[in-house]
């Protein structure tokens, strides 16, 4: 019974507050498990429920009966779909999350690896570009309250989180890359389309970063707002201490709770992908993935990508109930 | 990945002078570009579901296809008959019932190995394996080759069966270079059956090995592991895989070993930009050279001075229509259904919705393939006439309670609602629209018969011959093809009778019948042959476009003869 812990070594851990951050810990990836054949179970009754079949195109020629027929065989789906559903949920635990239906013989974890790179790079630049962008606009607006500095950075806000962001991805590209393109004979613009490690990420980060700056920024302003009238942020310039001190020790420690809160879901939302960004910008990555695999009613894909999201999301959340208990020692771990 | 790097390399030196705008196709080695700058990138739009082409279905698949593999034949430039490639020529024997193609003696794949006919029968087989459950296998097994007819009814779990339906199959490789197909119906058109793409043949080595060995037919994991990598896509076209960039796009570059002199175009890519503004404004900053201009940009384009002459209206052998339901009254009423048919003003439709991509045609087959003749005018606009009609049929009121069943898409809903606006206009009948999930359209309405009026409705040829069109219209195509159903009598045993006709003059006559029939019975309503309205950088030259080509691809039956100029 290695690993099994004994009640005495167990009070002996949950004693100290780092054993106490183990258990949280292992109890809430334990958690992950039914979590995840609920979304599993849900996701598979959903995607059988909606109309359609795989083998259905949305226009021009179809498959023949007969073609359709042995195409259900190939990939099981003439068998109960019951038993289709245990078959997934026992491949699943072999970690085989099966055969696309729409890319012949390429595994959905294979095509998973293939295109969430290219989302996770996207999304993790626009999410560091969220928190010091978000949060410093918003502490900013929020010290020089109702100043021109508090009215812009607001204004720009609201602007930013009402576009669309195709409107916004459409109009960088007409701007940046066709109008600059022929301004400079082609000496200076920036690639419509594409994916690589240069100046191709310039837009699809800033179009995906635009709105969550926007509600950091509002979020932080009013939470920043809230903090600065408590009495020990009084105290603090009351004791004469520089106004650099009172802002990050006092005052942004405090505030940069709620914005935390809602770090976890931004993260979890800018590396899921998103398929309007990933569209303009033609970048081959998972959230158009996703988004195809339900037009074409690719089962296996569609499953897949939901449990990537669900585990993604579940991290996510989990890290933030983390960092909760660095950032504010009141939280209790239960 | 670095696309985004190469191609800006690529870009500076475009912006310059256009040196040689002329579309003459006279060139001298003085404005060719170097090889370096052999390079033409065209926009795919989807990344192929398979890169084996025995297994594909779409035209963007068929894109990679044709320049990686080569069929037995292909269609003219002017689609009057086919033309050798995989064989140099063929013999029909005297019932129709045998064809002998003689394959080309020097034909290489791309590692250098000689294509053999024991290649075609693999690929073939490989096609007609029912276990694998190929996308476009229909034509050969449906009425062709001898012993495939039986194709749907095999046990694909098990092998012995498919073995002995394989084996069974009218294909064999009497010496290396002879391929022989035995048919079971004399079918006149099997010629053109032989220009499709995904009738290659294939590596059983390769194929083989790429599996690890030797494996079972119903083995379909095995039989495809070799389709996804670039160094087992061993073809015999023009060009090989370089690169697969999954999702992005895929690189072709010249086989060293194709039989026919070497390609000018030293590389060939592909991009899979599915937004067509995406790809607009790709080629507007240089990124791409041949481009499809999205429908909502081609006012601008053809009112721009510099790009309405880099573009090219094309006609594609299609053809668009409304299918009526003649299962359930009143459009089970021939006046009726021309009645509809005769009150859509097409030419404004082409004009003011399509932009003027498209040629209006109230008749079936479309221009560019034997058989056009817009001479019958039973189903042209004549408001007055299908007033008449439709008050002499006295179902207006009936007809008041259909529905015109329209795929959730921006252009469907302004087509039909267009339609709508026509029947309103000039019949003076009020017919709704039904929007419906593009996804769903065919599973529960189609298949199923629940629809009235629905549309657009539409066929693009797979090959120039007339048996192609007018098999759709067979009652045994009924909840298939031929949506709306209606048995015209004598027209399924006037069109068995022309497909095996192999006297042409009399098949010719044969389906000019069969074409008034679908007219004058408004099987459905005609409406326009669609063009492809695509933009070509004035340095892309030698190319010959034709109508077989791909829409977003001007050229692409023949990019191994076209080059790029100095610019």
């Amino acid at each position: 019974m290695r690993g099994a812990l004994l009640p005495s070594q167990l009070r002996a851990i949950t004693s100290t507050r780092s054993g106490a951050l183990t258990i949280f810990i292992v109890r809430r990836i334990l958690w992950m498990i039914p979590i995840l054949f609920f979304v599993i179970l849900i996701t598979f009754t959903l995607m059988h429920l909606a109309p359609g079949s795989p083998w259905d195109k949305a226009g021009g020629r179809q498959l023949s009966d007969t073609v359709i027929n042995n195409l259900n065989i190939r990939y099981g789906l003439n068998k109960p779909v019951a038993q289709q559903f245990l078959l997934y949920i026992w491949s699943v635990v072999h970690f085989d999350f099966g055969l696309s239906y729409q890319y012949q013989n390429k595994t959905v974890s294979g095509l998973l690896l293939e295109s969430w790179p290219y989302t996770a790079t996207i999304g993790l630049l626009a999410f560091l570009l969220i928190i010091p962008v978000g949060v410093g606009l918003g502490v900013l607006a929020a010290l020089r309250q109702n100043t021109r500095i508090d009215y812009i950075t607001m204004g720009f806000a609201t602007v930013a989180a009402s576009f669309p962001n195709f409107v916004i991805g459409a109009l960088m590209v007409v701007v940046l890359s066709v109008l600059a393109y022929k301004a400079t004979g082609g000496n200076f613009y920036l690639p419509a389309a594409g994916f690589g490690i240069d100046d191709s990420l310039i837009m699809p980060v800033v179009t995906l970063a635009l709105l969550p700056i926007a509600y950091t920024a509002r979020l932080t302003r009013a939470s920043t707002l809230d903090t600065i009238r408590q009495d020990f942020v009084r105290t603090a310039w009351a004791k004469g201490l520089p106004e650099r001190l009172v802002v990050i020790r006092h005052i942004l420690k405090n505030s940069l709770i709620p914005v935390v809160t809602t770090l976890g879901p931004t993260f979890a939302f800018l590396v899921t992908g998103s398929v309007i960004v990933e569209t303009v910008f033609s970048i081959p990555g998972i959230g158009r993935a996703f988004v195809v695999a339900i037009e074409s009613r690719d089962y296996p894909m569609i499953l897949g990508t939901t449990v990537l999201f669900s585990l993604v999301i579940a991290v996510a959340n989990l890290v933030v109930d983390v960092a909760y208990v660095f950032i504010d020692p009141r939280v209790r771990l239960t | 990945m670095q696309i985004g790097s190469w191609s800006r390399a690529l870009t500076l030196a475009i912006g310059a002078v256009f040196l040689a705008a002329c579309g003459g196709g006279g060139q001298t080695s003085a404005n060719l570009a170097s090889p370096d700058k052999q390079i033409l990138r065209a926009n795919d739009g989807t990344e192929p579901n398979s890169l084996d082409p025995t297994q594909q279905t779409y035209t963007y698949e068929r894109a990679v296809a044709i320049q990686t593999y080569d069929s037995l034949f292909r269609a003219k430039a002017d689609s009057s008959d086919v033309e050798p490639l995989g064989a140099q020529s063929f013999d029909v024997s005297s019932d129709g019932l045998t064809y002998t193609f003689h394959l080309r003696q020097n034909a290489k794949w791309s590692d250098g190995k000689p294509v053999t006919a024991s290649d075609w029968v693999y690929g073939w087989k490989h096609l007609l394996n029912p276990a694998l459950a190929a996308g476009y296998v229909d034509p050969f097994f449906d009425q062709t080759i001898a012993g495939a007819s039986n194709y749907g009814s095999v046990d694909t779990t098990s092998a012995s069966a498919v073995d002995a339906y394989l084996n069974g199959l009218g294909l064999s490789a009497p010496d290396p270079n002879t391929f022989v197909v035995k048919l079971d119906h004399p079918a006149a058109y099997f010629k053109w059956v032989a220009t499709l793409w995904m009738a290659a043949p294939l590596r059983k080595d390769v194929i083989e090995q790429a599996a690890g060995g030797a494996f079972s037919s119903t083995d379909t994991t095995k039989a495809e592991a070799w389709a996804n990598n670039a160094a087992t896509i061993i073809g015999n076209g023009p060009y090989k895989i370089k690169e697969i960039a999954a999702k992005d796009h895929i690189t072709l570059v010249p086989n060293p070993n194709y039989w026919a002199a070497a390609p000018k175009l030293q590389q060939i890519t592909y991009y899979y930009i599915a937004d067509g503004n995406t790809a607009y404004s790709q080629y507007q900053t240089g990124a791409l050279d041949i481009i499809n201009v999205p429908l909502a940009d081609v006012t601008v384009v053809r009112g721009d001075p510099k790009l309405s002459k880099e573009a090219k209206l094309i006609p594609t052998l299609s053809q668009y229509w409304i299918s009526f339901n003649t299962k359930e009254a009143p459009l089970d009423d021939a006046k009726v259904r021309l009645a509809l048919a005769k009150s859509i003003d097409r030419d404004k439709l082409v004009s003011d919705i399509e932009h003027g991509n498209g040629k209006p045609l109230p008749t079936f087959i479309p221009k560019g393939m034997p058989g056009y003749d817009p001479s019958d005018n039973a189903q042209s606009f004549d408001p007055a006439a299908a007033k008449k009609l439709l008050a002499d049929s006295g179902k207006a009121a009936q007809l008041a309670k259909m529905k015109l069943l329209t795929r959730n898409t921006t252009g469907n809903k302004t087509v039909n609602q267009f339609l709508a606006d026509q029947w309103q206009t000039n019949l003076g009948v009020t017919i709704q629209l039904d929007v419906v999930d593009s996804k769903t359209v065919t599973g529960q309405h189609l298949r199923k018969g629940v629809f009235d009026i629905y549309g657009l409705d539409g066929w693009i040829s797979d090959y120039p011959d007339q048996q192609d069109w007018f098999d759709i219209f067979q009652s045994g195509s009924c909840h298939s093809l031929n949506w709306g159903c209606l048995n015209i009598p004598g027209y399924d045993a006037l069109i068995s009778k022309a497909d095996a006709e192999s006297d042409k003059t009399q098949r010719a006559k044969d389906y000019t019948q069969a074409q008034k029939m679908l007219i004058d019975t408004a099987v459905v309503a005609f409406l326009y042959q669609p063009y492809e309205y695509d933009l070509v950088k004035p340095y892309v030259q030698g190319l010959t476009v034709t109508t077989t080509d791909d829409q977003y691809l001007p050229g692409d039956s023949r990019y191994n003869q076209a080059y790029i100029t100095q610019h």
